[in-house]
């Protein structure tokens, strides 16, 4: 019964979101396009729209699924239902993932092939886009761990501005690292051990949210 | 089995400013419990904790034989819950609720949740958005009645609505109870609905049970005597009695153990009785609260 719960609760999500994701989806699209076409005006747009994009996605998934499931009074419905605060969790953070990294994946595999395949973009650039667009997932499960531990308006809103904050900071950073700055505006890809460093980094602090996340909400006793 | 539906054995939940405190509580299968407390009493609080919603901090809970929190995902396969802070999906119409509620519990019976449907005049087809206030009470009942749940939980169901709608809810409640297999726990300020459809009453209040029997002889035990006491009479110590309230001749006794004994009492101590009143269940209500407070204060 666990699976069978945890798989409707995720395609309840799902249900609701699908309008949105095609529409980040299609905007996403739109970024690619810049990217890929025009001079350099409308590389840095399309850059600018597809991070937005990206943050914007996150952003509307934690607050739609998560916060406002607790502000919209829903809650107590989806947990009078034959679950346990486990499986909410688990189905919470299943459905946030899948729904994110669709778009997320499409996206970034879209923005390196677009900068893999155009001559007037340096092939040098895919370590650092693949650290950025890997940051922006890191913000996603920050704020998603920060949204289900919560279930605060404001605490998420905290985790917002500490992730675009920090986005900003990991964009003026990682490109200053002098390794990579040295070789993102070359003509060949080199993973260099700072690059892989940060890429490997990224993914384990994806790995300890979420399980930052199952450890605090275990620790709840109040559900509604 | 156990023919306890519902058994809380020294269960405690303490908040900053609110404890509910060692709450023993028995529902008999098949009983309709009216559980009845003042805003803030601990009514939807221990509600919660029967849900498995919200954890205890001590004593345990056991539910259709299992134990809570623990075992809770296996009980709410029986348990229907509705409160009055439960919302349905605004963007979602009744019927995609009613689809999604069906693909998980085996018992729903879609003849029955049609009737329910015509029965409270609710439009499947329309999202949650537009609906009322009492409409939207009615969906959530809708989706918990069509399932058949062996025990339902019923947490001021009624609250805010209007007459007309609150008779209706009150009219699908009584249906449903013609099953005497099913339990049900319904929580409520309003006496008046709790005394229609309940056979067991429960006191809450401060976080404490003060009073939990069957609605006939609780009823039965409470009555208010009127007694004219001649001067010089002295009204004789009566066990049962709570209050006593004085003015000119008149006295007027509440009892909450009455016997004929009592009055035979009193009439043989020289008063003559002008009224032995029945109580309702608002005013026993009432008079075991300030009984109980000025009890904690004195």
């Amino acid at each position: 019964m666990s699976a069978q719960m945890i798989r409707r609760l995720i395609l309840k999500d799902w249900y609701f979101m699908r309008w949105a994701i095609a529409a980040y989806l299609a905007l996403g699209a739109i970024a690619l396009l810049l990217v890929a076409t025009g001079g350099e005006g409308s590389f840095y747009a399309g850059c600018v729209l597809l991070f937005t994009v990206l943050i914007s996605l996150g952003i509307h998934l934690a607050m739609a699924t998560v916060v406002q499931e607790r502000s919209d009074q829903t809650l107590p419905f989806v947990m009078s239902l034959p679950i346990s605060p486990r499986d909410y969790t688990t189905a919470k953070i299943l459905a946030n993932m899948l729904i994110f990294l669709i778009p997320w994946l499409a996206l970034v595999f879209g923005t390196l092939a677009v900068i893999g395949g155009r001559t007037a973009i340096e092939d040098g650039l895919i370590p650092f886009a693949a650290i950025i667009l890997t940051w922006i997932l890191v913000s996603y499960c920050l704020l998603l761990a920060v949204a289900l531990v919560s279930e605060s308006q404001s605490w998420a809103i905290g985790a917002m501005v500490v992730g675009n904050l920090a986005f900003q900071g990991v964009l003026y950073g990682v490109s200053h690292i002098p390794s990579i700055a040295r070789t993102m505006k070359g003509d060949t890809i080199v993973w260099t051990p700072a690059a892989v460093t940060l890429i490997v980094a990224e993914g384990a602090s994806v790995a300890l949210l979420l399980a930052l996340t199952f450890f605090f909400q275990n620790r709840k006793t109040d559900f509604i | 089995m156990s023919d306890l539906a519902v058994h809380f054995e020294g269960v405690s939940k303490k908040y900053p400013h609110f404890t509910l405190d060692d709450i023993h509580l028995e529902l008999p299968t098949g009983s309709i419990m009216g559980f009845i407390g003042a805003n803030g009493a601990g009514k939807s609080t221990t509600l919660r904790i029967l849900m498995g919603l919200v954890h205890q901090d001590r004593g345990a809970v056991e539910v259709l034989g299992h134990s809570m929190p623990a075992d809770q995902a296996r009980a709410k396969l029986d348990l229907g819950y509705v409160s009055e802070d439960m919302r349905l999906y605004k963007a979602a119409t009744l019927r995609w609720h009613m689809e999604f509620v069906r693909s998980i519990y085996p018992a729903w019976d879609e003849t029955y949740a049609a009737s329910l449907v015509r029965c409270f005049d609710v439009k499947p087809e329309q999202r949650i958005r537009g609906m009322s206030h009492g409409q939207r009470v009615k969906a959530a009942l809708l989706l918990v009645l069509a399932r058949k749940p062996r025990l339902l939980v019923l947490d001021e169901p009624t609250t805010g609505l209007d007459p007309v709608a609150r008779h209706e809810v009150l009219g699908a409640l009584m249906e449903v109870l013609a099953d005497e297999r099913r339990t049900v726990l319904f929580s409520s300020q309003n006496t008046l609905d709790v005394e229609q459809i309940s056979d067991q009453i429960t006191f809450i209040d401060r976080g404490r049970i003060i009073d939990s029997s069957d609605k006939e002889s609780l009823l039965d035990r409470w009555r208010r005597v009127r007694l004219d006491f001649p001067a010089g009479v002295v009204l004789p110590t009566l066990d049962g009695v709570i209050t006593r309230s004085t003015s000119g001749r008149l006295t007027v006794l509440t009892a909450n153990r009455f016997t004929p004994a009592m009055t035979a009492a009193c009439v043989a101590a020289g008063a003559n009785v002008r009224a032995i009143e029945t109580m309702s269940l608002e005013e026993i209500f009432v008079a075991n609260v300030q009984q109980r407070r000025e009890r904690e204060a004195a």
